[in-house]
């Protein structure tokens, strides 16, 4: 957990450069591109820019990913209000210690089998992170708004709908992705089959959209239907491929953009126009979202690539098994140009899988993607100190450390 | 490539055989807004269904065959169609939907579109109507109605290539390589999904919280509804579920009924009329839609030349009702009697129910529907529309 980590932390800071790259990027709506060139017109490729950036900091990064460095204290004197350790999870829990069984209500389903499908995910196994951060967002923007600490129910139900459409998309991709195992026991489409897995996922889908027709906020409904669309529009993204290395890229950014952090910066943002009328705050909410969802799945890459299957309860290297071509490899295709080929074809020739392994952990492509990871943190954190301090928006900046350092 | 082309040359593209049912719109499709209203002639019963549409379809200012084709053959997304070309030769049901979509046939009709127009239409504007001035309105529908028009038919859409999903693990040798399956798969649920995708946006811009929630719940009896179908078809002995005529009405709301029903509903929310007028679109699109599903059922067994090689449902209606008839254990007999070395010999069974109540009660099951869907129609005023939702009706109950 961070709290041991808290020491070592104060001591070492960081300025970031004047011009973030990636993270933090202007444009609300789409997703974080490759660095436009701000001056003069000159085109800098992606990676030599990150590269950069890398060597002159490569002291710190030769170390193992589990240290990082401290949050920029740019615009408030104390980013913290205390230094007491806030459990997130905790924090967040009083809300959400319902949440299950609340969601299954809303599966109003009179079919039995069809009933447990549906509900098969909602055991209170998951992690809950979306829902957590849901929370935590809608109590921070209540207290910046008029220092109410009360979450009301329609946020609450975001936190519900939340979950229910990132449940949704898991059990279709399961069926996409022929998945056996989720979450330590066996997937929906492998118990039942295909056919009715895609109609569990559906039925899930459903009841999402009714809980938010009811919250009755038409804003609302339009924020989180853009998630829906987004969530599509990421798988189909991950069906094509580019050519061009610094395609590439930004294809693997637009893709987790689309189809993780979209999801929560919408949701997060959802839950502040409910809670306050300032657009900035909206702003503030989404973009926190927006940089600790990508945070999170290039964490998630990297885990594919240095965890293994007992912790994480799926199993590993999945991503590459499956042909697609994640931040660690598409850092380690840099030094070893070898690889092109094998993203090209997807990793399709037997023995393409155990290569590309062996390349990535040879490389630096899990330092870089670690160390992209924490820009996006930074900036997530930075966007949320603009908050007005509190016990739930320190908690979000708390979050986003143990995104960082989690190992499941 | 413009749209009318795309479509144009679909049929080709997916294999399909035969020309398509009928471009009569092509050389319209460049002169719609002149095809407006049209006068004269809906006063007479039309013998042929495709007339009934067509001339439904005059009415409300422009064909609606091809609503949920628009968008999955965008430009953006042509690759969907690139996709499903690659299953042209594979045995992948997607495949057969998307034929049935080109080449549509009598019964894939898409009817529900046409039918929100038609009673949007019929009901015209509400004597409340001060928050609907500001919305537009072409051939007496407001745009937001067409645009739940279009929704409706991309939920229907989506949920038509979701049932075209295959179960892995059932298949045979004969089903071709698992890639094939694995890859059509693939395509059915992510074109599925745009699709729902595609109509949940468009119900956002709707700006009304009811109608969402009239259309998400409509989605959600339809999927319990094609769960039931693929719950209760006939397995391995040829043996359905023990169910009796009032569970398949249930259920056949569900998957066949709801959509319409919410639909037609909704449409009238759009325009702000009141409950009793939601209430009578309602009553209308839901005995529609059971009698237009038991004229769908009933055609293997009305038909006068059929051959010996057609198969029917045996969860269908005339099926359903001979069976509450005669009895379970009697019905059983009577399929074990039909099947020789395990294959089912559907001639001699179809003789045998032919000779039973089944077939005659379904008919007249089918115009009880009918007949309360007309009762419906009733509190709408006369017109055009509402004669072409008459005639609909009578087309799907016409049985000599």
């Amino acid at each position: 957990m961070a709290s041991c980590r808290w020491p070592w932390r104060r001591c070492c800071s960081w300025r970031p450069a004047a011009r973030s790259p990636g993270p933090g990027s202007p444009g609300r709506m789409g997703p974080p591109g490759p660095p436009a060139a701000a001056d003069g017109g000159v085109q800098m490729s992606y990676f030599n820019l990150v590269k950069s950036l890398t060597s002159a900091f490569s002291n710190r990064y030769s170390m193992s990913r589990f240290h990082h460095t401290t949050s920029a204290a740019c615009c408030c004197s104390k980013t913290r209000s205390g230094e007491k350790y806030i459990d997130p999870f905790k924090l967040g829990w009083r809300d959400l210690k319902d949440l299950y069984e609340d969601i299954r209500k809303e599966l109003v389903i009179s079919t039995t089998e069809l009933k447990e499908m549906s509900e098969y995910y909602f055991d209170g196994k998951g992690k809950a992170f979306r829902p957590i951060i849901v929370v935590l967002m809608a109590r921070a923007c209540n207290i910046h708004h008029n220092n109410s600490r009360d979450v009301q129910a329609d946020q609450r139900s975001i936190a519900l709908i939340a979950e229910m459409i990132h449940t949704a998309s898991l059990v279709h991709d399961d069926v996409i992705d022929d998945a056996s195992s989720r979450r330590g026991k066996h997937t929906v489409n492998k118990i039942w089959g295909e056919k009715k897995a895609v109609l569990a996922g559906d039925l899930i889908l459903s009841a999402a959209s009714i809980a938010l027709a009811r919250i009755g906020n038409t804003t609302v409904i339009s924020i989180l239907t853009q998630v829906i669309e987004d969530l599509v529009r990421g798988e189909f993204l991950q069906l094509g491929s580019k050519e061009n290395e610094n395609e590439r890229f930004a294809h693997y950014l637009e893709k987790t953009f689309k189809k993780t952090a979209s999801l929560i910066a919408n949701s997060c943002k959802a839950v502040s126009v409910l809670g306050c009328p300032d657009p900035a705050v909206h702003e503030i909410a989404y973009q926190y979202g927006k940089n600790v969802g990508i945070a999170f799945q290039l964490i998630d890459d990297v885990l594919d690539f240095t965890s293994c299957s007992d912790r994480m309860g799926k199993p590993t290297s999945a991503d590459l098994k499956l042909g697609l071509a994640t931040g660690p490899v598409l850092f380690a295709c840099q030094q070893f140009p070898e690889m092109n080929a094998m993203i090209m074809r997807r990793f399709s020739l037997p023995g393409d899988v155990d290569r590309a392994q062996q390349y990535v952990l040879q490389s630096d492509g899990v330092q870089q993607t670690t160390y992209l990871a924490q820009r996006y943190c930074h900036e997530a954190v930075r966007e949320i100190s603009k908050l007005r301090p509190s016990p739930e928006r320190d908690a979000l900046i708390q979050l986003s450390e143990i995104v960082l350092t989690r190992d499941k | 490539m413009s749209l009318r082309r795309l479509l144009l040359r679909l049929p080709r593209y997916l294999g399909v055989s035969g020309s398509p049912r009928r471009l009569w719109w092509s050389p319209f499709l460049d002169t719609i807004s002149s095809v407006g209203s049209w006068r004269g002639q809906s006063s007479r019963s039309p013998a042929h269904w495709n007339q009934v549409v067509s001339e439904a379809e005059k009415i409300v200012g422009y064909p609606t065959s091809f609503m949920s084709l628009r968008c999955l053959l965008s430009d953006e997304l042509s690759n969907i169609a690139m996709q499903v070309r690659k299953l042209v030769g594979t045995q992948h049901p997607l495949l057969t939907t998307a034929r049935g979509l080109v080449h549509e046939s009598r019964h894939n009709l898409q009817l529900r579109g046409l039918v929100v127009l038609l009673i949007s239409k019929a009901a015209g504007p509400s004597s409340m109507n001060a928050s609907c001035q500001n919305y537009d309105m072409v051939s007496g529908i407001y745009s937001c109605q067409r645009s739940l028009a279009e929704i409706t038919e991309l939920i229907h859409t989506a949920l038509l290539v979701h049932r075209g999903i295959v179960n892995l693990s059932e298949l045979q040798s004969s089903d071709g390589p698992l890639k094939d399956m694995q890859f059509g798969n693939k395509i059915a649920i992510l074109s599925g999904d745009f699709l729902l995708a595609n109509a949940c946006n468009g119900l956002a811009l709707l700006q009304n919280t009811k109608v969402v929630e009239l259309l998400a719940s409509a989605l959600m009896d339809l999927v319990q509804g094609v769960y039931h179908e693929n719950s209760t078809s006939a397995k391995e002995n040829h043996i359905t579920e023990d169910i009796g005529i009032s569970t398949w009405k249930e259920q056949t709301f569900l998957s066949h009924g709801a959509l319409l029903a919410k639909s037609c509903q909704a449409a009238m929310e759009l325009a702000k009329h009141d409950a009793d007028v939601q209430d009578m679109a309602f009553q209308y699109g839901k005995h529609m839609a059971m009698s237009h599903k038991i004229n769908s059922d009933l055609q293997p067994f009305i038909k006068e030349k059929t051959s010996d090689s057609i198969t029917f449902n045996l969860n269908s209606a005339p099926v359903v009702l001979h069976q509450e008839f005669l009895g379970r254990d009697l019905w059983i007999k009577q399929i074990r009697e039909a099947q020789e070395k395990g294959r089912l010999d559907y001639a001699k069974l179809r003789e045998t129910i032919k000779a039973g109540k089944g077939v005659t009660s379904a008919i007249d099951l089918c115009r009880y529907h009918g007949n309360k869907a007309l009762e419906a129609l009733e509190s709408f005023p006369p017109s055009e529309a509402r004669s072409a939702l008459e005639n609909i009706v009578f087309a799907v109950t016409r049985f000599s």
